[in-house]
């Protein structure tokens, strides 16, 4: 008796809080009021803690003079033509990487000779960073422009390389043997069965060579550039506009957030066998 | 189940090894896969291969598809020596290799696009024919990956068909299919096959579907691989799955496994552990038979 009233409780407060969260579900979508709930939590922690002197949080301005700061850059030109340039610089630097990365290593997976030849200086000069590159990139460019740019082209340029080689050369070789039993030539085992069977391939490298394409716009402009995003958070740091910093921050997580989505949205479009089930 | 098209019989279709060795590595690391291979495949017969697991039955196929190169021997073509792929001997492989970017249309249109020696509306029209004949009407504007194992199969053989290829190289077509699906797939095959003329080499390591399907059984050996038996199937066709019950079914069946018993023995005793399998249920047979005998 004991243990059945005992056992009927939980079962009971169990109904109440499936009631609770189907009204909730109802009325309001769960995920996004937690999701609120989580966020401004978040800002009312950031916000109090200069007030109430909660260490290291206090370093920071609060999210109130963020806004502040947020307001006066929005309506500023130098931000609006850093948007564009980092931009810029990110499109160019990372076109330029897939038309080199892409079509070397397809000829680098296919071709044998091209492997031996390209293979060794690539794995010499691979492992360096991206960032390491920034001083001799701006002795050896003309313009600061160019490093810039060269070094976004780095960021995205060795992930594709070695997403394509791996695609291309992983290709089930069924689907080479079946292609060829049904009378293939060269051209049409490249175009119609290698390109598509290593697409999926390509579409990781570049998403994953979008995300460090950002890092290294940054890096590159605070180090190099006298304009773009990544600057102007080195500037606004310099004269100690912190909450301009913070603006110039979140700008870039938005700017990443969406080259990537594009990139994988492109990458569904380019592969509609994938999506599908 | 009735078909508007049906399957035209096409010229030629007789294969025949002779003397067929295919060696992989050098040197000390060279191991030797079939060796000294020697038998024919009739023009418009269905002929099974069979053989104990890792025996080389894949790489038979290679070598007559073409994808290997014997080491030495020939595999000769009404009467032309095969020298790489080609349309006329078409492979239907053991897990499916329907291209995963094309739909069903886009994978049977594949031969003849490439061949490039018909019209694109004629090759449409045929194409459309065919997949009507395996079934897959409704399916023709689909990937691979929306279509059911079987259903694979089905579009695989079309993409093969529409080449009109003097010999179907099927290698474990059916592996990897649940029972109830292979079995249909089997009856299908029949069906399809029976009276068309067309020649066809089928591989398997399943007895009940190697005799179900064969005129002429080739029983292969242990690696390094040869034909140790011929077995003539003289079940009456039409067949179907109820003469898997018939006494000379259980004849037949007998004398094969005999053989490929044998081969497992002596592969396990030159140290192959997938024969071990193969030998402790043939001795769980014999004893159970023993018993009911009694």
């Amino acid at each position: 008796m004991k243990q059945s009233s005992h056992g009927g409780s939980p079962a009971r407060e169990l109904t109440t809080w499936f009631q609770l969260r189907r009204w909730l579900k109802a009325r309001w979508n769960l995920n996004l009021l937690l999701g609120v709930i989580s966020l401004t939590t978040l800002a009312a922690v950031w916000e109090l803690g200069k007030p109430l002197g909660i260490p290291l949080i206090s370093n920071v301005p609060p999210p109130s003079e963020v806004i502040v700061a947020a307001q006066d850059l929005l309506t500023s030109e130098q931000y609006w033509q850093g948007w564009y340039l980092s931009l810029q610089r990110i499109t160019i630097g990372f076109i330029i990487a897939q038309i080199i990365g892409i079509p070397l290593g397809l000829a680098m997976a296919i071709n044998r000779m091209t492997f031996d030849t390209t293979f060794p200086v690539i794995e010499i000069l691979r492992p360096i960073p991206p960032v390491a590159w920034i001083p001799i990139s701006i002795v050896f460019w003309p313009t600061r422009e160019m490093s810039v740019i060269f070094i976004v082209f780095l960021g995205a340029f060795w992930i594709v390389l070695l997403n394509t080689i791996g695609g291309a050369s992983h290709i089930d070789p069924s689907y080479k043997r079946a292609a060829l039993s049904l009378g293939s030539r060269p051209n049409d085992l490249f175009w119609k069965i290698i390109l598509p069977a290593t697409i999926p391939s390509i579409v990781t490298g570049m998403a994953v060579g979008m995300g460090i394409s950002w890092e290294m716009v940054v890096a590159s402009e605070m180090i190099a550039g006298d304009t773009g995003l990544g600057y102007l958070l080195w500037l606004s740091f310099q004269i100690n506009a912190i909450g301009h910093v913070i603006v110039c921050m979140i700008s870039i997580g938005i700017a990443g957030y969406c080259s990537s989505a594009i990139i994988r949205a492109a990458g569904e479009w380019a592969t509609p066998w994938r999506r599908l089930f | 189940m009735e078909h508007k098209a049906s399957i035209q019989p096409v010229e030629g279709g007789e294969v025949k090894l002779r003397n067929v060795t295919k060696q992989f590595g050098e040197d000390v690391a060279q191991t030797t896969v079939i060796q000294d291979c020697t038998f024919e495949v009739e023009r418009g017969k269905f002929t099974v291969v069979i053989g104990p697991s890792g025996c080389g039955k894949t790489t038979l196929i290679n070598v007559i598809a073409g994808y290997e190169t014997p080491t030495s021997g020939e595999v000769v073509l009404d009467g032309a020596t095969v020298s790489g792929p080609g349309p006329d001997r078409l492979v239907v492989f053991q897990e499916t290799a329907l291209f995963p970017w094309m739909t069903t249309l886009n994978n049977v249109m594949y031969g003849p696009v490439v061949q490039r020696d018909s019209q694109a509306a004629d090759i449409e029209k045929k194409a459309h024919e065919l997949i009507e004949l395996v079934g897959l009407s409704e399916f023709s504007h689909k990937y691979p990956i929306q279509l059911s194992g079987g259903m694979q199969r089905r579009a695989e053989l079309a993409r093969a068909l529409i080449n009109n290829p003097r010999v179907l190289l099927m290698d474990e077509p059916f592996r990897g299919l649940d029972a109830m699906t292979r079995q249909l797939m089997q009856e299908y095959l029949l069906r399809l096959f029976e009276g068309s003329g067309r020649t066809i080499l089928f591989v398997t390591s399943e007895i009940d579907e190697a005799i179900l399907l064969a005129d002429k059984l080739l029983v292969l050996s242990r690696a390094p691989t040869h034909v140790k038996a011929t077995i003539t199937v003289d079940l009456p066709r039409p067949r179907n799955l109820e003469m898997l019950t018939s006494r000379r079914y259980a004849e037949l069946k007998s004398e094969a496994l005999s053989i490929l018993y044998q081969e497992a023995v002596s592969a396990f005793a030159a140290g192959s552990n997938a024969a071990a399998d193969l030998v402790e249920a043939f001795e769980q047979r014999q004893s159970v038979q023993g018993k009911t005998d009694k």
